[in-house]
């Protein structure tokens, strides 16, 4: 057994800290969640499912995450679709204004969509889109691609293409060559960008806020005007401890069999 | 493949990203110059820069502007001096330890700005966990404000942000032979003269690129201190959003939202010019 | 050249594509199966009882289908106005100093005069759009630092300092303190530097609440003196909350608040929405309203026994003892307020 050093020691303790106070709100919300008061008080006078049953019998809630169920799942169909078709031509072919395109496709990570959301907003209500189905899963697909593009250049990047090669020159149809040897090598990288695209989609409430329809309110915009005007809802917070738990439960899951963060 | 399958393959992310994401940003550059008519909320005829004007007249703007630059510089630092340790740590770690603290890493990045918001209240809130333990323990019998503090929203972004940090730092970082330390003391250095002459130079490209994506996180941050700010700390993001959905001036919301994207664009261009600079010195050396 | 091209294409196919099921609908349809009226409205009790007495039987009756859009004020408000082209939504219960604002950028229907929606609410109620119920602006306090109920004036003494919450501005307990600080200093709303120089002095302010359990529950721990608050809700909850007192001030009164129910201009189901208006404002939901909520009732049908009348803002003299602000006056000023608030009050 090697002897711990106070410099190592020191970093254990830090990191220990660290994940401490990263976690902590989600651990507290996973508390509050327990509390039967309407208000969380801590320490909890005492603990109960009460908010739990509520979710499990309330129709709007439910229809509220089916809406983001369904949004998020169609955004990430798209994401994944056109984000590693550009990211596999990002990677194996070269062009001019390689790097502009590059630019564009990762846009969404770095510039405001807060301010991006109220321009789409003024668009989509000229274009007779706002509140439509279509609007929002466009939205979210967007800023669901850079993750994608990210993801899947470094998977293709890990993918000898000499492979690709030498099935094409033993006469294999481009066709056969991206079935056989390029989809089964991407899978991890799919199954990450698939899963990123979900979850972003899934919890997005800056560009939903402002651009979700009447009849399209997600489980984040109806809890965000929860929060400003008549207060949280307790039963909210027992469905977002849930919805916590299940990350926390995917992400160590994605890690353990992908490599999730190796990708990012 | 012929010259074409590039172009076919990046058209439909292209497009996407051309017509839904960029030309609202060139539909904001006009409505800036619009300008609602007198006792109404819709849009006037005709272009104008009175919201520059506004915009220049009212120091509360330069005031929001520049406490925003200075929350995210701060988040920044925090996310660095927290992050770096920690991605040192994971970066020599190995199997299963290694790949929960990775694991837990990724959390904040997916699960949205608002349920980790929403921990923060009752983490910081007034009958939070943290005074709730400070009054338990007799430390303090009125509640210590956070929220709708400057410290409460910084708190905030670090938790949200720390991740864009570590990772890009772990990655970097990995490349390092996992025993430098010890070869370095073992030479006779000092642990934290090894953190300076060898760890952080050698950061440097994690540490720029984590720096960018956490600053531009921070600097655009609408959801975070709108909640724990409680409205009373006004960034770009809060003051944009307040504008264009409570009171319904668009066009002078798209004014803030320009004044936004030109200070991204100058801060991507600096950093792009700093990471370059970084190469040219490296490679001299 | 050729992005420019596939950018307009798409352009013009999302148009077409949305454009598309309009077309399509029927003009005329005496059965509404099939149909959904959209409603935007609050959540909570308003949504139990509106769900209770006006969804359930207008479902039954007419075989549509009501979605209730739950939400605040500016959520609904910022839609139509971006739909006003294209409205999704049929009903918006508004504020009564968002509601004239709406009428007059043709956002929303005008009341019609003639109509018994129109006739059976109390004279002069109508302001841009149809009143549900009248709730008057007064103080919640905690009667363990406040020992008799108290009047606005008593929010500016010294031993209170740091003790008083407000709700987060825009709203209408914000513009209502603003009214009734002014009229302190001897002005009125119009008079925006003397009502934030008043209202400024309360600073440091204990609470920003967006939440009312938020507020009790700092008023239980002590830690709140006093909150200007919306009769209602507030009544409803104090059950709860044996410390917890609420007083309609004498000096000014109460500010008068109404929340309102605007047919949406142009929206896709106008019949619907009148029916869902008619039974919104009946004597059956109003009453629930005033005995459940404490709302008061705008309906002149409407007849509560004495013990709920007590509490409630019920009758045309109860409303001209209340304050009443210039509310077409204050909506103008709503941007230049907002910053003035953030700027003033909470010392940005």
């Amino acid at each position: 057994m090697k002897r711990l050093s106070p410099g190592r020691a020191l970093q254990l303790l830090w990191t220990a800290l660290a994940y401490l106070f990263l976690l902590a709100p989600i651990l507290v919300l996973i508390l509050a969640s327990f509390d039967p008061s309407k208000f969380f008080r801590f320490p909890p006078r005492s603990l109960s499912l009460v908010w739990y049953e509520g979710a499990l019998a309330s129709g709007e809630y439910r229809s509220a995450l089916t809406a983001s169920a369904i949004i998020a799942l169609l955004a990430g169909i798209i994401s994944i679709t056109t984000g590693s078709l550009a990211a596999f031509a990002l990677v194996r072919f070269d062009f001019p204004g390689k790097r502009l395109i590059e630019a564009v496709l990762l846009a969404p990570l770095v510039l405001p969509l807060i301010v991006w959301a109220i321009a789409l907003l003024q668009i989509y209500a000229v274009l007779g889109m706002s509140g439509t189905l279509l609007g929002l899963v466009l939205a979210h697909a967007v800023i669901t691609v850079p993750y994608t593009v990210r993801i899947m250049v470094s998977t293709f990047e890990r993918i000898d293409p000499s492979l690709e090669a030498a099935a094409s020159s033993l006469g294999a149809p481009p066709l056969a060559v991206a079935r056989r040897i390029v989809l089964p090598l991407a899978i991890p990288g799919l199954v990450t960008s698939a899963a990123f695209s979900l979850l972003i989609s899934f919890n997005d409430v800056i560009v939903s806020s402002l651009i979700a329809g009447a009849r399209w309110i997600t489980f984040p915009v109806r809890l965000f005007s929860q929060l400003r005007s008549e207060g949280v809802d307790p039963i909210t917070l027992a469905i977002g401890a849930t919805i916590i738990a299940v990350i926390l439960l995917a992400a160590i899951i994605g890690e353990y069999t992908l490599k999730w963060s190796r990708h990012l | 493949m012929r010259s074409s399958t590039p172009l076919l393959f990046l058209l439909p992310a292209v497009a996407l990203s051309a017509v839904v994401f960029l030309a609202p940003f060139a539909w904001l550059i006009y409505a800036s110059f619009k300008t609602q008519g007198a006792g109404s909320l819709l849009m006037a005829d005709g272009l104008t820069v009175k919201n520059y004007a506004r915009l220049v007249a009212d120091s509360y703007f330069a005031a929001a502007f520049v406490r925003t630059i200075g929350l995210s510089a701060l988040t920044t630092l925090l996310t660095l001096v927290v992050g770096l340790p920690v991605a040192r740590l994971i970066a020599t770690g190995s199997g299963r330890a290694k790949g929960l603290l990775l694991a837990l890493m990724l959390v904040p990045l997916v699960c949205g700005a608002l349920l980790p918001s929403l921990g923060m209240i009752h983490l910081l809130g007034p009958l939070g966990v943290v005074n709730g333990t400070l009054k338990l323990l007799g430390l303090t019998t009125s509640s210590i404000k956070f929220l709708g503090t400057t410290g409460g929203v910084v708190l905030g972004l670090v938790q949200a942000f720390l991740p864009l940090m570590v990772l890009p730092l772990v990655n970097t970082l990995s490349r390092l032979p996992r025993d430098v330390e010890h070869a370095a003391s073992s030479l006779g250095a000092s642990p934290l003269r090894v953190w300076r002459r060898v760890i952080l130079p050698l950061a440097m490209p994690g540490i720029v690129a984590g720096a960018v994506l956490v600053f531009s996180a921070a600097f655009t941050a609408f959801v975070t201190p709108q909640v724990l700010g409680q409205g009373k700390i006004a960034t770009f993001g809060t003051v944009a959003y307040q504008q264009a959905a409570l009171v319904l001036d668009w066009p002078f919301a798209s004014t803030l939202a320009v004044v936004v994207l030109v200070a991204i664009g100058l801060a991507l261009i600096l950093s792009a010019q700093f990471d370059r600079l970084l190469r040219r010195r490296r490679l001299a050396a | 050249m050729r992005d420019t091209l596939s950018r307009r294409a798409i352009a013009a196919a999302l148009a077409a594509s949305i454009a598309l099921p309009a077309m399509m609908a029927p003009a005329f349809a005496q059965d509404f199966k099939g149909k959904t009226l959209v409603v935007g409205v609050w959540g909570g009790d308003i949504e139990r009882l509106l769900r209770q007495n006006v969804v359930g039987p207008l479902e039954a009756e007419t075989g549509a289908k009501v979605e209730l859009v739950l939400g605040g004020t500016g959520d609904r408000l910022a839609r139509i106005y971006a739909e006003k082209a294209n409205p999704t939504m049929d009903i918006a219960f508004l504020n009564i100093y968002e509601a004239p604002q709406a009428l007059k950028d043709g956002v929303v229907e005008a009341p019609d005069p003639k109509s018994p929606l129109y006739t059976e609410i109390w004279d002069g109620m109508n302001n841009g759009c149809y009143a549900m119920s009248l709730v008057g602006l007064g103080i919640a306090y905690n009667k363990k630092l406040v020992s008799s109920p108290p009047e606005w004036a008593d929010m500016w003494k010294p031993e209170y300092k740091g003790k008083i919450a407000v709700a987060s501005y825009p709203g209408s307990e914000g513009d209502g303190l603003l009214g009734v600080a002014a009229r302190l200093s001897g002005k009125d709303e119009h008079d925006a530097d003397a009502a934030f120089a008043k209202v400024s002095e309360l600073k440091p302010i204990a609470l920003t609440y967006t939440n009312l359990d938020e507020a009790f529950a700092m008023m239980d721990a002590g830690e709140v003196a006093m909150a200007p608050m919306i009769s209602g809700y507030v009544l409803a909850a104090l059950k709860q909350h044996p410390d917890i007192g609420f007083s309609f001030p004498k000096n000014p009164g109460p500010v008068l608040v109404r929340d309102m129910l605007c047919l949406v201009k142009n929206s896709p189901n106008p019949e619907l929405a009148k029916k869902f208006a008619e039974l919104a404002l009946g004597v059956k939901n109003q009453t629930d309203y005033a005995e459940q909520l404490y709302f008061g009732p705008t309906n002149k049908n409407v007849k509560l026994p004495e013990s709920v009348s007590a509490d409630v803002i019920d009758t045309p003299e109860e409303v001209s003892s209340l304050l009443q602000l210039d509310w077409p006056y204050v909506i103008t000023q709503r941007s230049d307020w907002t910053q003035r608030w953030n700027k003033d009050v909470l010392g940005q």
